[in-house]
């Protein structure tokens, strides 16, 4: 029988590569736990479903013109997310259905990249790019993904409130005037987020340590920064059980913190359920 | 009040697509008229206040509103997002935005005067409830205390009355009737025709063009026509 320690802090503390990838993480849901709070809260859950994967074809290009090199997979996929993110807002004012638009464009990025991928790569980078190597996540990586995780928390610090302002009562700030595009630079945000994340989970999953911590700490209850602050939790939590759970058991690491943070949404939803009716003195008195 | 509250429509026009949803309407609110708008569903009444408003692009015309920057503006309820996690006393702070703006929160002195604003809207004790708390009558009440805190000299009212219990309305209709001896200019959708018969002094009739416009006994029989 294997000790606590053995279990739970060796394999961080032997491993250079599982102390990366759990720094990379942990920097990741510091600014999951923002961005995909406000995520939830804005209703743009599918929005961001549909960024992630607009940045796959610009990495794709990435990807031909410089190999897999984080630098040009970032800059690449950071550039096609921002013109997928500027078009929506263009469909958005075309009037036409939201969704079906949104989904389109999902689908076409998503063809796209892989198809680009494969012109030049092997399936392997296919899988990478889909996926991400949050296990061979180095020194230069790592600085990147906390360079744009200490952005764009210092980012939504200072934006909260004409964001959170636009999501109760869109009409509110046009009528007093306030004419600076705060969605847009939302939507900017975003896409950044998702590039940071990108490496490490690629482009399919990395909406998932953004959207589920903040989906399942929206279950409890609590105000904006009460969401936010249990969203990295969450985060926390999902990304050290998740890459515990693939080491031990030689599992991909993304697609464990992922599911981890899937069984921390469905654990809340069901709690949410519950706990009004097991103590519903609770609720009446507060 | 002493700014210009006049509204002047010169032939606005507004489409949404295809759809025509208010055309060439020509016209204007006085400074410190108090105007029940009517007319059908679809008929265009939003987008009117919409227009003025400047939140929706003209198609053509124009509308000239000296004091645009400092309207407020009642959204109807569909348009609130009630699950975002806000306390009623953080939405009444909204009224002062100009004040306070994106970028610091709301000082004391606009506390104050927000809490004052929700006790003249019979709110006093609900002020720490989130506004997924609060029943529909309370919320109005809320965006209501809001617009005292806005103090602007225009006030458009996207459908005040709607959907709400029978204690609020009066409550309601009291702070419009306080606007109107303060002299602002008061532009307010309302579907009860009752209503706009004994509160309302003028009433501008819409069937997407402008069907009548002019003092309430004068305008509102072509509301039955």
């Amino acid at each position: 029988m294997m000790s606590l320690h053995a279990l739970i802090v060796e394999p961080f503390t032997t491993l250079a590569f599982m102390r990366a990838a759990l720094v990379a993480c942990l920097a990741l849901a510091l600014m999951n736990g923002a961005v995909g709070t406000l995520l939830v809260l804005r209703r743009m859950s599918l929005d961001g479903e549909v960024l992630g994967h607009a940045v796959m074809p610009g990495a794709a290009v990435g990807f031909l013109y410089a190999g897999p090199s984080p630098l040009w997979l970032s800059l690449g996929g950071l550039a096609s997310g921002l013109a997928v993110a500027a078009l929506g807002g263009l469909i958005t004012r075309g009037g036409a259905r939201r969704d079906a638009g949104l989904v389109a464009f999902y689908l076409v990025a998503l063809s796209l990249g892989v198809l680009l991928v494969a012109w030049r790569g092997s399936n392997v980078d296919v899988i990478r790019v889909l996926f991400g190597t949050v296990l061979a996540i180095d020194r230069r990586a790592l600085l990147q993904i906390a360079a744009a995780s200490s952005v764009i928390v210092l980012a939504i610090a200072a934006l909260y409130r004409p964001l959170a302002v636009g999501a109760i009562d869109p009409g509110f700030l046009r009528a007093v005037g306030v004419r600076a595009p705060y969605g847009a630079l939302f939507s900017a945000l975003v896409v950044l987020a998702l590039v940071a994340s990108f490496q490490a989970f690629g482009t399919l999953l990395a909406v998932g340590p953004m959207l589920l911590p903040a989906a399942a700490a929206r279950c409890w209850g609590l105000g904006a920064a009460g969401s936010m602050a249990l969203a990295t939790s969450f985060g926390f939590a999902a990304s050290v059980s998740g890459l515990l759970v693939s080491y031990h058991v030689n599992l991909p690491s993304g697609p464990a913190i992922v599911l981890a943070a899937g069984l921390l949404f469905g654990i809340s939803l069901a709690a949410a359920n519950m706990l009004p009716r097991l103590v519903p003195m609770i609720g009446r008195s507060a | 009040m002493e700014a210009d509250g006049r509204v002047i429509l010169q032939n606005v026009t507004v489409r949404y697509g295809r759809r025509v949803a208010l055309e060439a309407v020509s016209g204007e609110f006085v400074s410190g008229s108090l105007t029940a708008v009517v007319g059908a569903n679809g008929a265009g009444k939003s987008t009117l206040l919409a227009a003025i408003a400047g939140v929706v692009r003209l198609a053509g015309g124009v509308v000239n509103c000296a004091a645009r920057q400092r309207l407020a503006y009642l959204p109807q309820l569909a348009a609130i997002d009630r699950d975002y996690p806000l306390t009623v006393a953080e939405l009444i702070a909204l009224g002062g935005w100009p004040e306070f703006g994106a970028f610091r929160s709301p000082g004391s002195a606009l506390r104050a005067r927000a809490a004052a604003a929700a006790e003249t809207v019979g709110l006093t004790g609900r002020l720490r409830q989130p506004i997924a708390e609060v029943s529909v009558g309370e919320l109005r009440r809320a965006l209501f205390a809001r617009l005292v805190l806005q103090d602007a000299p225009i006030i458009l009212l996207d459908e005040p009355f709607a959907a709400i219990d029978a204690q609020t309305v009066p409550v309601l209709l009291g702070q419009v009737r306080r606007w109107h001896q303060d002299g602002r200019t008061v532009i307010a959708v309302v579907h009860d025709l009752d209503l706009v018969q004994a509160y309302f002094p003028s009433t501008l009739v819409l069937a997407r063009r402008c069907l009548a416009w002019g003092a309430t006994e004068m305008a509102l029989p072509a509301m039955a026509a």
